[in-house]
């Protein structure tokens, strides 16, 4: 009997103490399921964090110029003598601010503002498009935002950039070799006003006394560097500086032209007579509109429509 | 203990990732490159240019300008006809009768270089502001708006700080500040009252969008209507040098034709020429 109760104690003690065990195990196991999750969870939410970071604070803007052809327009002199030393260019760039006219779409500009801002207080207008009124409601247009700057770019008539320099003599010395190679005039060179040398790049910039010694150096892509014993090949390119003015990011807004929906099952008219009835309605003081400079309208495929300043 | 911690962080995250990705989805619905603060406002008219389908650019390209240095003896002769040009630079000696001597100058092509591609990133800058809200019925020139604008953000009782550089923009001038901190303190405060001239104006400042040039592709191209002409001599008076030049490229019997303009810059001397984008 009592062997039986400490029997059954002792199973009952190892039952607790696997339970204690199992418990302990459990636990443990969701500790580290959980840490691998909130691991998880931390990960996730970095990701999105740098994702986020992305989209609002850095953005790039890459743009192919069209090729323009230029004329001369006239001569000039300048005050500012650095201008002399530098062929310059300069341009301005403005992104097209686009809105994508859907079907069933129009836009309207009136000629006044206050034409089109009454329009839109409106609200609902009735239409008639030949025998029947179509009920269009008249809105903002909702525009992006763009960006706008000048690009400033200044190649240098007596600077030029020398690259891929080797790196087999100490810094002084290679200074002076520069200049010397530099100053042949056998090799296109000509007096040199001082060099810039970068021992880490293996890079320098060369300024020359006159002007027109760099464009003869640069019609070749390389250069004789005349060290005590060698003559390397470097690199030769032209110096530019490039820089932006007036950078500015601006949001667009709609005050003349006005953006009308409601006319999806208009779809088997022709675009230019439903641009007609629109414009002949809004031009009524009596429907609150007013002189219309233009309308155009989508019924099929959307349009992109481009808004200029 | 260690237990209840985890769960609690888990509910912690679980909550900022629900955050982080309602966010996300707000930036993708807006549109897309919303910046998350005030953006100066530039007004847009439709003016009936619509295009279906086909890729546009998406930019507009205006003012270009380049301005060429030419040396001293040179000339710029540029043609109605750009064949002329080209009939003339297949020599590039040419012999030209001054004071009954024939001298010798040299006809080149003239190349200039343009930029094909243009890369530029745009960020929050740390040590600019974009200060906005100027009344319509403001009567300041660009340099006394800008000089009462360095004077009021300069001052450190108003929070400003030393100003580096100033711009005026459309709907706006950006101040950028010597020092870290001063814009981040002024676009904390947001509004201000700033005296210019008589008014007493309510201005906003809000964080400034930089841009910088992450890469441009340069090309040469040449002008094909004009040629260089260099090593012209000092012989000549500058009046009578034109002329006799002119003259010169106008006869069709030396491989001339027609001039349209045509620079000299004598000896000694240096100019500039200024080249425009071709309309039509």
């Amino acid at each position: 009997m009592a062997a039986d109760e400490d029997d059954k104690k002792q199973i009952l003690q190892e039952h607790w103490l696997d339970e204690e065990f199992m418990k302990d195990e459990e636990n443990k196991r969701l500790i580290e399921e959980i840490a691998k999750e909130n691991n998880q969870l931390k990960e996730e939410i970095q990701k999105l964090e740098a994702e986020l970071q992305e989209a609002t604070r850095n953005s790039q803007i890459k743009e192919d110029i069209p090729d323009t052809k230029v004329k001369f327009t006239s001569a000039e002199n300048s005050e500012d003598d650095s201008q002399f030393l530098n062929v310059s260019c300069s341009f301005q760039v403005n992104s097209q601010v686009p809105y994508e006219l859907q079907k069933g779409q129009a836009l309207i500009t009136f000629e006044k503002e206050e034409v089109a801002q009454n329009v839109i207080r409106m609200g609902k207008h009735h239409v008639q498009m030949e025998d029947i009124y179509v009920e269009v409601m008249a809105k903002p247009v909702p525009l992006k935002s763009g960006v706008r700057f000048q690009v400033y770019v200044e190649i240098s008539k007596v600077k030029i950039n020398v690259t891929e320099i080797p790196d087999e003599l100490p810094e002084n010395q290679m200074r002076d070799k520069l200049e010397l190679s530099f100053c042949k005039s056998r090799h296109g060179g000509g007096e040199v006003e001082s060099v810039e040398y970068d021992m880490r790049s293996g890079s320098a910039v060369i300024t020359f006394v006159e002007t027109g010694v760099a464009d003869k150096i640069l019609k070749k892509k390389d250069y004789p560097l005349y060290t005590d014993h060698n003559c390397h090949r470097v690199i030769v390119s032209p110096y530019i500086e490039k820089h932006l003015k007036k950078f500015q990011v601006f949001s667009g807004v709609s005050k003349r032209t006005v953006l009308l929906t409601g006319m999806e099952d208009l779809d088997t008219m022709d675009e230019e007579i439903v641009e007609d009835l629109i414009s002949i309605h809004f031009q009524r003081e009596k429907n609150g509109g007013g002189e219309v400079e233009v309308v155009r309208c989508s019924l099929g495929r959307p349009h992109v429509a481009y808004f200029e300043e | 203990m260690a237990l209840r911690a985890l769960q609690e962080e888990q509910v912690r995250l679980k909550m900022r990732l629900q955050e982080l990705k309602q966010l996300k989805q707000e930036l993708r619905d807006s549109p897309q490159d919303k910046v998350p603060f005030p953006m100066p406002e530039v007004p847009l008219v439709f003016r009936g240019h619509t295009q279906q389908g086909r890729e546009v650019p998406k930019s507009l390209v205006s003012n270009l300008r380049i301005h060429y240095p030419l040396p001293g003896g040179s000339a710029l002769v540029t043609f109605d006809d750009p064949k002329v040009a080209q009939q003339l630079l297949q020599q590039k000696e040419h012999k030209i009768l001054m004071e009954e001597c024939w001298l010798p100058v040299q006809v080149q092509p003239l190349e200039l270089p343009m930029v094909t591609t243009i890369q530029v990133s745009s960020q929050m800058s740390d040590r600019k502001v974009l200060v906005s809200g100027f009344p319509a019925s403001l009567r300041l020139s660009e340099e006394e708006l800008l000089d009462k604008l360095e004077i009021f953000f300069g001052k450190t009782r108003n929070g400003g700080g030393d100003v580096e550089t100033r711009e005026l923009l459309q709907g706006g001038v950006m101040l950028g500040f010597a020092r870290d901190g001063v814009a981040q303190r002024l676009c904390q405060i947001g509004k201000f009252t700033v005296p210019l001239g008589r008014q007493q104006c309510p201005l906003r400042v809000s964080p400034y969008m930089s841009g910088e040039i992450q890469k441009a592709e340069i090309t040469y191209r040449p002008v094909i209507q004009s040629v260089l002409v260099l090593n012209i001599p000092n012989v000549l008076d500058p009046p009578e040098l034109h002329d006799i030049l002119e003259i010169h490229f106008q006869k069709p019997t030396r491989g001339g034709g027609e001039v349209e303009a045509l620079t000299v810059v004598p000896q000694g001397q240096r100019g500039l020429a200024v080249f425009t984008a071709q309309s039509g």
